[in-house]
């Protein structure tokens, strides 16, 4: 797979400045409810862009805003969702926990563990209609002791379902850290009790990653059996927007800030080949800002739902 | 609705709903199946029965014991185009997958401002056979509470195979909660419906039945308390009290103007319910009814459901507590009395 670095690095700093566009309607009320973000987990939004073509599935979780983007679920409908607008993607009903995007195959769940059965739904009927499809269930690490991991991994295992299982490990379920509810050393391994093969990769490795994930989807949309892959990361913010996270030392944070940080490092990286240079990709920083800020002040002037909607699209009409 | 020319027969509980099933799958090739012993055995009650030899393993597919997991895979299928049926063995285990129902089934036509169908079915088994508490509930109510799915617990032979249609054609999420007591019972013992066309059908759903006309009460009830309650009916009227059954066929939707239109005549209502008695079926059709026809229409109201007890194993207590033919005529004796 050949990789445009400028590219890559561009796409990361375009779902920060997305992600931050969404920080700003927090202190003004416009989302009213908690916000979930994944800052520092940018590379897992490349990789799943890389790797995806259209038909496939993506059934992400209640920290879904990268995930959708790089399915390719229209930003401007998207943030408007955030911001709970009738020009949203689903009319303001779903917000920013609930987007759906049927014609690109993308949905989401609020509730922890309850992402992988559905994508294990699409990927049943990519394979009962002997489709090329692979459907992405991807679930955090706290997920991963939900019994829907065993079980769901059970069945596409014995079924050989193309189901590929992406396990965002940011090492925190919500505030209990992994080594205190998980047994094993990595969550990966545990793909060898439904006889597959399961895979830890380093999450803030854009290019590695990259590699790896478009690796493991290929594997099972050739018909390779359902895969297991566990990206490691760490979460910038707090599990939700006004967490107190008293849970994790500041210097914990301040370290992991530094060294997880999957924009900084690849932009060492490129300084480092000489394939960018700071300014240049100071410039890729700014215009993203610029884009996503734009964006923002268009949904801003967008119209929340018609408060004489409230009680449409509870059951679909029916042409009888 | 039937074609009248089709050829009827009498069949059973089960095998109306085994039918349905193979012509709609026959019919449609999105339509598959899934659950718990639905395949090689065809179910536990044989609603699922031939139907694994017709169609292979993909489309009537055995799962393992993992109610969360493949009720959630039964969104994940509707999401994609298909239209499963998922088979929960007893309503009692809904329970275990409650989460997918109600926070993914139900909610996502709505969270999706309308852009996601959900044409989904949940069968599963309720009602009083003797098989005490954590296999004998109905619950019916407890799933119209949560907004986004409707509910249908048909009563009738020829119901089982044109609401089961209905719910497989629908856009909408079912619960269709099918009754132990009448998968079991053998056709000639029907008092009502079990002449079936052999060809499909579709039964609307939100569409209630009057299943005996009568002057003097309203009876409504569903599923096996239609038949207990026609048994109890046919008792009565030796001793000249004319009650009029209403079988709802589906709680959601409820259809309120059928059973407001029999009350405005007989002025007296009875709601039989083998649901539990709170916040249940039985005040909601009383509330309803008074919201339609005003506060003063009613000049005797009666309330007969379970007294929010678990079901008990010994058949004593069961029959002390669960709505049959002989409390049915009981409760119309008194209320004939009290008039």
């Amino acid at each position: 797979m050949k990789l445009n670095p400028l590219n890559l690095y561009r796409m990361m700093t375009r779902m920060r400045a997305f992600e931050e566009a969404c920080l700003e309607g927090v202190p003004t009320f416009e989302i009213h409810g908690e916000l979930h973000t994944s800052i520092g987990q940018e590379a897992i939004g490349v990789a799943l862009a890389h790797a995806l073509t259209p038909e496939d599935a993506v059934v992400s979780t209640h920290r879904n805003h990268y995930h959708a983007l790089a399915k390719g679920v229209p930003p401007r409908a998207l943030l408007a969702e955030i911001f709970e607008r009738e020009t949203g993607l689903c009319r303001g009903r779903g917000g920013h926990m609930h987007p759906f995007d049927p014609d690109r195959h993308f949905s989401a769940t609020g509730i922890v563990g309850a992402s992988l059965p559905v994508a294990l739904g699409y990927a049943y009927a990519f394979k009962l209609r002997g489709l090329p499809h692979v459907a992405v269930g991807i679930c955090g690490d706290g997920a991963t002791n939900h019994g829907t991991f065993h079980e769901c991994l059970n069945m596409a295992a014995v079924w050989d379902l193309p189901l590929v299982c992406l396990i965002e490990n940011n090492q925190y379920a919500i505030s209990v850290p992994i080594g205190e509810v998980t047994a094993t050393s990595t969550i990966s391994e545990r793909a060898a009790a439904y006889g597959l093969a399961g895979e830890t990769v380093v999450g803030t490795d854009v290019e590695g990653l990259t590699e790896a994930f478009a690796a493991t989807v290929r594997k099972t949309r050739k018909g390779g059996g359902p895969s297991v892959i566990e990206a490691t990361c760490y979460r910038f913010r707090g599990h939700y927007e006004g967490d107190h996270d008293g849970y994790r030392d500041r210097s914990e944070k301040k370290r992991k800030r530094a060294e997880m940080d999957p924009i900084s490092r690849y932009r060492d990286i490129l300084i480092a080949r000489g394939e960018g240079d700071a300014e240049g990709l100071a410039a890729i920083d700014a215009e993203a800002r610029a884009e996503m800020q734009a964006m923002l002040a268009e949904v801003r002037s967008d119209p929340q739902p018609d408060p004489s909607g409230a009680l449409d699209h509870i059951f679909l009409e029916e042409a009888r | 609705m039937a074609d009248v020319n089709q050829s009827m027969r009498r069949i059973n509980g089960s095998q109306a709903i085994a039918e349905s099933l193979m012509q709609e799958m026959e019919r449609d090739e999105r339509v598959v199946l899934l659950g718990e012993d639905v395949g090689r055995s065809g179910g536990v009650f044989g609603t699922t029965r031939d139907l694994f030899d017709r169609f292979g393993p993909m489309r009537v597919r055995d799962t393992p014991i993992a109610e969360m997991s493949f009720t959630g895979m039964g969104v994940g299928m509707a999401m994609a185009g298909l239209r499963p049926v998922v088979e929960i063995m007893f309503v009692d285990f809904l329970g275990v997958c409650l989460e997918q129902i109600y926070n993914a089934m139900a909610k996502i036509p709505y969270m999706s401002g309308g852009r996601v169908p959900m044409p989904m079915v949940i069968k599963t088994a309720g009602g009083n056979i003797g098989s005490a508490a954590q296999h004998s509930q109905c619950l019916w109510a407890t799933f119209a509470h949560l907004p986004g799915m409707h509910v249908v617990a048909p009563a009738t032979v020829r119901d089982h195979k044109g609401l089961m249609a209905a719910a497989i054609r629908s856009e909408n999420p079912v619960i269709f909660i099918e009754h132990k007591e009448l998968l079991l019972k053998k056709s000639k013992d029907f008092l009502s419906g079990a002449e079936v066309p052999e060809g499909a059908f579709v039964t609307p759903i939100g569409k209630a039945n009057i299943v005996r006309g009568g002057s003097d009460l309203t009876l409504v009830t569903l599923s096996a308390g239609v038949e207990y309650s026609l048994e109890a009916a046919a008792e009565v009227a030796r001793d000249g009290i004319d009650v009029e059954i209403i079988d709802l066929r589906s709680i959601v939707p409820l259809d309120v103007e059928t059973v407001a239109n029999s009350v405005a005549r007989t002025g007296r209502l009875l709601v039989v319910d083998e649901d539990y008695l709170s916040f249940g079926l039985s005040a909601e059709i009383v509330v309803r009814v008074l919201e339609r026809l005003g506060p003063g229409a009613l000049r005797q109201i009666q309330r007969h459901a379970v007294p929010d007890v678990p079901i008990p194993a010994a058949l004593s207590l069961e029959q002390a507590i669960v709505p049959g033919p002989a409390s049915i005529e009981r409760t119309l004796r008194e209320m004939a009395a009290a008039s």
